[in-house]
C-alpha cells in the first residue's frame, strides 16, 4: 500500500496528514474489527503490517531513520483516529511512538539509534516501555528494579508489571534504579532489547478492556547490557521519563478524542433512526441536551490536546500541560462514553453494539500513565507553584458568543488567580498537607485550560461555535470548584471521622 | 531561637527521611530529583515537614524553585532567619 509518509517530496506536516489520514481511515474501515480484536484478546498480525505498511510506526522517527518525523501534535491526530475505531490498535501505536521510542529518538547514542530506529521505523520491531512495579506505581521514585555496573557492562534485576506492547515488544526503554551511575538514589532510561539472557516476559494479563493490547510483566535477572544502552545522561532518569511521560500523555489523550469521537458518531446514527412515544428519540429535549454536552466536551477535548502539541511544537515544557490534558480528556472521553451507552438504552449494553466496548477501553485511562487523582495533586502543586496564565483568546472575528465565551473566562481566570493566592497565603508549603484544596485548585485550572484552547481556535475553524459553547459550559464547572474551595478541609475532615470508623471494623 | 547548624540539621535530616536513605549520604551538592529520586510532590512534602519541625511558614512560590540539598538548606535558614525578625519587630 502507498503510503503519503513514504513520498519523496515532503512539503508540511498539515498536506502529509491531509493525505494521510483518509489512508489511515480506509485501512481502519477495510481492515480492522474491533469487536474481533476485543473479543480475541489481540491484535491480528494483518493488522499490525497494515499499519507498517502506512508508515504509522515510524511517524515520529526521524526521516534519517526511515520515519516520518511528525511532531508530537500531528501523531496525536493520526492516534485520535486510530482510536475511533480501535482503542487497543492505537494504544499500541501511542505507546510504539510515544513513549517506546521517543527516549531512543531524543537521547540514544548514534550507534544504538542507527541500530535499533530503522526497524523501529518499519515496524518490524515494535517497541515498549517499562516503568511502573508491583510497588511503584504513581510514587516512580519508589522503584526498585536496579542496574549495578559490572565488568563494564550495566546489570538488571527486578520486576516490571502492566507492560504495554510488551508480548511482542522488540526493545523495550526501561527505568531503572542505577546507584553506580550518578547518586545512590539516581535513576536511568535503559535500552533492553527483548532476546537479552535473562529478560523474560509473562503471560498476557486479563483485563476489563483493551484487551487486544499487549499488559504483561517483564522480569530482568542478571540482564546484561551495554552500557552505551543507558539512553542521555547517567543518573537523569527521573527527569527524561518526566518527559517521555508527557508524549506518551498527549498521546492517550488523542486516544481519547478519538474514542469519544467513536461514541459521539455511534450516539448520533441511533438517536436519529431509534423511534420512541411516536418520534425520534434524537428530537426530545433531554436527548439534545445529552448529544450537546458530548460534541461540547469533545470540542473541548480535541482543543486541549491541539494546544499541547503546539506548545511542544514551540519548545515549551508540557510536563503539567499533558497532565492536564489527560485528566480532562480520560475524564472527559468516560463521561461521552457513558453518555453514549445510556443514549443507546438496552442495546448500549450489548457487546455486539460495540459500544459497551468504548466505555470498557476507556476507564483504563484514567489510571495508567499517572492515576488522575495524584496528577491533580500534581497540577495544583504546580499552580500554587506559578500562578497559571491563562489566554483568552482573540475576540476579532469572532461572533457574539465567542466574545462572551472570552468575557467569561476573564473573569474566571482573575477568580482562579484570587484563590490560588488564598491558597498560598493560608498555607505556604503546607498545602500539599491539604489533598482536597490542590484538587480542587487543579480541577479549577484544568477547566480554564480547557476553556482557553476552545477559545484560541481561529474564526473561520467550523467547530468556533461549539468551541465557543463549550468554553462557557467549562467556565461554569471552574467557577463550581472553586466556590468549593472553601469546603476542601471540612470535607476532608468528614472523610476522615466516616473512614476512620469503616477501617476501624 | 536555633541556631544555623541546627537548622540544617533539621533540613538534612528531613531530606533523609523522604528520600528514605541515611542521613550520612546526604550532601550540599545532591540534586533533589535527579540524586534523590524526590519528585515535586516529595520535594514539596519535604518542604511542609520542614516547616513544621521548625514551626515557621514557607513560601510556596520560592520554594518551587529549589533543587538541590544546598538550596532547601539556604532557602529554610533564610526563612527562619526572616521570621525571627518579624517576629521581634512585631514584639516591641
Amino acid at each position: 500500500m502507498a503510503s503519503a509518509l513514504q513520498g519523496e517530496t515532503r512539503t508540511d506536516e498539515a498536506e502529509i496528514l491531509e493525505a494521510l489520514l483518509p489512508e489511515v481511515t480506509r485501512f481502519l474501515s477495510a481492515c480492522v474489527d474491533g469487536y474481533a480484536i476485543d473479543r480475541d484478546g489481540r491484535i491480528p498480525e494483518t493488522v499490525r503490517a497494515g499499519l507498517g505498511r502506512l508508515g504509522l510506526f515510524g511517524m515520529t522517527i526521524p526521516e534519517a531513520y526511515g520515519g516520518a518525523g511528525l511532531s508530537l501534535g500531528s501523531a496525536c491526530r493520526i492516534v485520535a483516529e486510530l482510536a475511533r475505531v480501535d482503542r487497543s490498535v492505537a494504544i499500541m501505536v501511542g505507546l510504539h511512538a510515544g513513549l517506546g521510542t521517543r527516549g531512543l529518538v531524543e537521547l540514544g547514542s548514534p550507534a544504538l539509534r542507527a541500530r535499533w530506529l530503522p526497524r523501529l521505523a518499519s515496524g518490524d520491531c515494535i517497541a515498549s516501555f517499562a516503568a511502573t512495579e508491583a510497588g511503584a506505581g504513581s510514587a516512580l521514585t519508589a522503584i526498585g528494579t536496579t542496574g549495578r555496573v559490572a565488568g563494564g557492562t550495566l546489570h538488571l534485576d527486578g520486576e516490571k508489571s502492566y507492560v504495554t506492547n510488551g508480548g511482542f515488544a522488540g526493545l523495550f526503554t526501561a527505568l531503572v534504579r542505577t546507584p553506580g551511575l550518578g547518586g545512590e538514589r539516581a535513576h536511568s532510561l535503559v535500552c533492553v532489547p527483548a532476546g537479552a539472557r535473562g529478560l523474560t516476559i509473562g503471560p498476557e494479563e486479563k483485563k476489563l478492556g483493551i484487551r487486544g493490547s499487549s499488559t504483561v510483566t517483564v522480569s530482568f535477572d542478571d540482564v546484561e547490557v551495554p552500557l552505551d544502552h543507558v539512553l542521555g545522561t547517567p543518573g537523569d532518569g527521573m527527569r527524561q521519563a518526566s518527559a517521555l511521560l508527557a508524549w506518551g500523555r498527549t498521546l492517550m489523550s488523542a486516544g481519547c478524542v478519538g474514542a469519544a469521537r467513536g461514541a459521539l458518531d455511534a450516539t448520533l446514527g441511533y438517536v436519529r433512526e431509534r423511534r420512541q412515544f411516536g418520534g425520534l428519540i434524537g428530537d426530545f429535549a433531554a436527548t439534545r441536551a445529552h448529544v450537546a454536552w458530548m460534541a461540547a466536551r469533545l470540542v473541548a477535548m480535541d482543543s486541549l490536546v491541539r494546544s499541547v502539541g503546539d506548545a511542544e511544537h514551540a519548545g515549551e515544557s508540557i510536563e503539567v500541560e499533558s497532565a492536564v490534558a489527560k485528566v480532562f480528556c480520560s475524564e472527559g472521553a468516560f463521561e461521552v462514553c457513558d453518555r453514549a451507552v445510556q443514549l443507546h438504552g438496552a442495546l448500549g449494553f450489548l457487546e455486539e453494539t460495540g459500544v459497551p466496548r468504548i466505555l470498557r477501553d476507556t476507564r483504563i485511562t484514567r489510571i495508567f500513565e499517572g492515576a488522575n487523582d495524584v496528577l491533580l495533586l500534581r497540577i495544583g502543586a504546580a499552580a500554587l507553584g506559578e500562578s497559571p496564565a491563562i489566554l483568552t483568546g482573540a475576540t476579532t472575528g469572532h461572533g457574539g458568543p465567542w466574545v462572551r465565551g472570552a468575557e467569561r473566562l476573564e473573569a474566571f481566570a482573575c477568580s482562579l488567580r484570587h484563590e490560588v493566592d488564598a491558597v498560598r497565603q493560608s498555607f505556604g508549603v503546607r498545602a500539599v498537607r491539604h489533598q482536597l484544596t490542590l484538587q480542587r485548585v487543579a480541577r479549577a485550572v484544568i477547566c480554564a485550560r480547557a476553556a482557553s484552547a476552545c477559545l484560541l481556535r481561529s474564526p473561520g475553524d467550523p467547530d468556533a461555535d461549539l468551541a465557543a459553547h463549550a468554553a462557557q459550559l467549562l467556565v461554569g464547572e471552574g467557577n463550581a470548584w472553586l466556590s468549593g474551595l472553601s469546603r476542601a478541609d471540612d470535607d476532608e475532615a468528614a472523610a476522615r471521622v466516616v473512614t476512620d470508623r469503616l477501617y476501624a471494623r | 531561637m536555633r541556631a544555623h547548624e541546627d537548622i540544617r540539621t533539621v533540613t538534612m535530616g528531613l531530606v533523609a527521611e523522604i528520600a528514605e536513605t541515611d542521613i550520612v549520604s546526604i550532601h550540599d551538592g545532591q540534586r533533589l530529583r535527579e540524586d534523590l529520586g524526590l519528585d515535586s510532590l516529595q520535594s514539596l512534602e519535604l518542604l511542609s515537614s520542614i516547616s513544621e519541625a521548625l514551626s515557621i511558614d514557607l513560601d510556596v512560590e520560592m520554594a518551587m524553585g529549589i533543587r538541590t540539598v544546598e538550596d532547601a538548606c539556604s532557602f529554610v535558614a533564610a526563612q527562619y532567619e526572616e521570621q525571627r525578625i518579624n517576629g521581634q519587630r512585631a514584639a516591641r
